[in-house]
């Protein structure tokens, strides 16, 4: 019944024969999720290069969800001192346990500077826990020309809770009554449907 | 110093810390103040939810691997394609918490390691056979349900970055779990040997499904760290509760029966009779059932479960598999990093 190389799979114990590999940086990873949105913070991966980072990026943040664009860097860009005369990408996080939510470019000659023209600029008096700045030349930006993030033109709703509400519903009206179909259904998160 | 999950570090003991720092932190958590990686916080703090995204992590990798035998399986293209999805989306909820745990201090590939030698756990639930396409249908009803109720609380918890991870995870844990109703339901409306399928897996995943949500709580619970500092924020058998309250009347209404069964060391089924304590109190509003088999759900997160060998001999099989791949990346042979 099994797949062949999946069945019978030698029994092991102990310690692993394979040597450890090193530790790969740590990259972050900002989807816009349609055109008239703004990039937010996704989520952070690890991989050893840049070309690595865009793939396991586009596997885990761009694929899963809708997603127009996708910015992705290394983290330590986003919180260096130092730089070179160029545009920083801005990121605030207006609260402790909110996403990074992009806000703005500066002309800057480096990261702290940066920051502080954000303060300035976009945070003004607004109250905010922390900045990220990114040089231009450090981001990788990724549209869906790639054809690689998820693709509108070809339906994908068998992948999110909406695209079975319907079918599911008239299901279980055959089966109860509309008010213990809307008691049980009571407990779907709503914010997820 | 980096906390690790697999020191026992006694849970909950803050001795060594600053009392200010340490009061000011309790103080903020207890007024619903969130907490970032770069923030202070106890070392047992940090210990504790690194183990707690751990255990989670490897729980995300080691469910897709029964999930993962049925995509070849499946009964039509469309099924087939949200199988894999879904296969696709636990995988990558492991790759996120990995993330998570890893900035509390531990390196991601230690957690990979860990997990295959052993020395860390995952989730119980898995270490039970799947032998029907209708074991798929229970997972994704049962358990993803079971899952989406628990990971609603865990989502009001106390550390950002995992609660930022919970919610993105739920919202995918929604499609699972609709996907496993449409297919629950569409067992049950089916011919008598579909309905059959759908009891017998019934009868194999309600026990884990119950037992999902971790043993009794003790008496001093609400006192524990983790609810202390919200890393938690219900109980066990409140969750329990709430779970049967809400799957017993619906399985019911499928035509599904709800026994209480003896299984043998292999996971099947030797005996069902209908759970007698399965009964709803007018007075509460909630359903009386029978408590899972903690005597064996204990000697199943031992090691000693039917399908716990064969769990991690696959996870182990696959990593030293891929360590061509590691080395090959490693060795230089794709583009090096940028600066």
């Amino acid at each position: 019944m099994l797949s062949e190389s999946r069945t019978n799979v030698p029994e092991a114990k102990g310690e692993l024969q394979t040597q450890e590999v090193q530790k790969f940086p740590i990259w972050e990873v900002f989807t816009k999720k349609k055109e008239s949105a703004v990039h937010l913070h996704a989520g952070s991966l690890s991989a050893p290069d840049s070309e690595l980072a865009q793939c396991f990026a586009r596997e885990h943040y761009g694929q899963d969800q809708p997603c127009v664009n996708m910015w992705v860097t290394r983290r330590d860009f986003l919180t260096a001192d130092s730089g070179e005369n160029e545009s920083y990408e801005l990121f605030v996080q207006w609260g402790a346990g909110l996403r990074y939510e992009h806000v703005g470019e500066v002309e800057a000659c480096n990261g702290v500077e940066a920051r502080d023209k954000c303060k300035e600029l976009f945070c003004a008096d607004k109250k905010h826990f922390t900045i990220w700045s990114c040089p231009n030349s450090g981001i990788t930006k990724i549209d869906g020309s790639t054809n690689m993030i998820w693709r509108e033109t070809t339906d994908q709703a068998y992948r999110l809770a909406s695209g079975y509400s319907k079918v599911v519903r008239k299901k279980w009206e055959a089966l109860r009554e509309s008010k213990a179909v809307d008691d049980y259904q009571s407990e779907d998160l709503k914010d997820t449907y | 110093m980096s906390a690790s999950a697999n020191v026992e570090v006694k849970v909950g003991d803050c001795s060594n810390e600053d009392p200010q720092k340490l009061a000011a932190f309790e103080e903020h958590v207890a007024n619903g103040g969130l907490i970032e990686p770069n923030d202070w916080m106890p070392e047992a703090y940090r210990s504790l939810m690194l183990r707690m995204a751990e255990h989670h992590a490897n729980s995300e990798i080691v469910g897709a691997l029964p999930e993962g035998e049925w995509i070849v399986k499946a009964p039509s293209l469309l099924r087939k394609l949200a199988l894999t999805a879904k296969v696709q989306d636990e995988v990558g909820h492991g790759q996120m918490l990995y993330e998570v745990a890893q900035d509390l201090g531990k390196s991601r590939n230690a957690m990979l390691r860990d997990l295959i030698t052993g020395v860390t756990k995952y989730h119980n639930c898995f270490n039970y056979p799947c032998p029907t396409w209708a074991d798929i249908c229970m997972i994704a009803w049962l358990i993803d349900g079971a899952a989406i109720l628990n990971q609603g609380t865990l989502a009001h918890g106390s550390f950002g970055p995992y609660i930022r991870t919970m919610r993105r995870i739920n919202m995918e844990e929604a499609f699972h779990f609709k996907h496993g109703e449409d297919m629950v339901l569409t067992l049950m409306s089916g011919t008598d040997s579909q309905k059959q399928m759908a009891q017998e897996a019934f009868d194999r995943w309600w026990e884990p499904s119950i037992a999902f949500f971790g043993p009794n709580d003790r008496p001093d619970e609400l006192e524990r760290p983790a609810m202390r500092w919200r890393m938690k924020t219900a109980t066990n058998d409140d969750l329990r509760q709430k779970f049967v309250n809400r799957f017993a009347p619906a399985a019911m209404a499928t035509g599904l029966v709800i026994n209480v069964c003896t299984k043998d060391d292999q996971g099947n089924v030797t005996s069902a009779t209908p759970d007698p304590l399965l009964k709803l109190d007018e007075e509460t509003g909630h359903w009386g059932f029978t408590q899972p088999n903690w005597e064996e759900f204990f000697r199943v997160i031992r090691g000693n479960g039917p399908c716990n060998k064969d769990r991690l001999a696959l996870r182990r099989f696959s990593y030293e598999q891929g360590e061509w791949v590691r080395k090959a990346i490693l060795d230089g042979t794709t583009t090096p990093c940028k600066n």
